[in-house]
């Protein structure tokens, strides 16, 4: 039986680490068999996400911990990321209006532009993202 | 990241160089708003830009209004597949003027 890939890292909630965990995803993704073109849209797409919880979470204290978990399942790849800051306010996931020019509230948008599911959890154990991705093969 | 910037006769030519990210954007930032200041017209080299990510995309929006605000230019050049790529999932592209080379950013009206 085919032994899949899990990948399980905590980082801690400081913008210095994002290149290490970028690196880790990028390289994931490649090994799945993803072009080079959606590896770097998986890895902007997690970046944002764990962006989102430096920045939103834990309001850019660098002190917070973030788990995050990859696992290859089959032909999907399964992120999820787990934080103990503030909860993410709903009503702002992809508030922003796309046709507009304001700088803000990007990220979000990537997220769900690439991945193909993406889920929110509030759980006793803290903010649960969970975020999935197929691969389709190409001839 | 790494930031250089040098003059272009009336311009200023901003050159970026490795990631951009939560990180290390506010030293963009803060880069370009100081430059913007001093002459009429901003030039931003993206082709030694490895990574960018929305923060960084925020960065520019915010350099290219306050440029409006102030009647100034802020023209970018030199957009490698990767950050056309997170420019088109913004979908921010068409509100930059965006050039193939330096020449013709400094060109530009």
């Amino acid at each position: 039986m085919a032994q899949h890939l899990h990948l399980k890292l905590v980082m801690p909630s400081d913008p210095r680490y994002l290149p290490v965990v970028r690196g880790a995803i990028g390289s994931l993704a490649a090994a799945m068999g993803w072009e080079e073109c959606d590896c770097r849209a998986i890895t902007l797409a997690l970046d944002e996400a764990l962006a989102n919880i430096i920045r939103h979470a834990y309001h850019n204290q660098a002190d917070g911990l973030i788990e995050l978990e990859c696992r290859e399942s089959g032909d999907e790849l399964e992120v999820t990321l787990l934080d103990k800051g503030e909860a993410p306010d709903r009503t702002r996931i992809c508030a922003r209006d796309m046709a507009c020019d304001q700088p803000g509230g990007l990220g979000t948008h990537i997220i769900r532009d690439v991945m193909d599911t993406v889920c929110y959890q509030a759980t006793p154990a803290g903010n649960r993202f969970v975020a999935t991705k197929r691969l389709r093969k190409t001839k | 990241m790494k930031i250089s910037v040098r003059d272009a006769g009336e311009a200023k030519v901003v050159e970026v160089e490795g990631d951009v990210d939560l990180g290390t954007s506010p030293d963009l930032r803060r880069t370009l708003f100081e430059n913007l200041i001093e002459a009429p017209k901003l030039v931003l080299n993206l082709a030694a830009i490895r990574y960018i990510d929305s923060s960084g995309i925020a960065t520019l929006i915010e350099v290219l209004k306050d440029s409006q605000r102030r009647n100034k230019k802020f023209v970018l050049f030199g957009l490698s597949p990767a950050v056309q790529q997170v420019f088109r999932l913004t979908h921010v592209i068409r509100i930059f003027q965006v050039f193939q080379t330096e020449e013709e950013a400094l060109g530009s009206a």
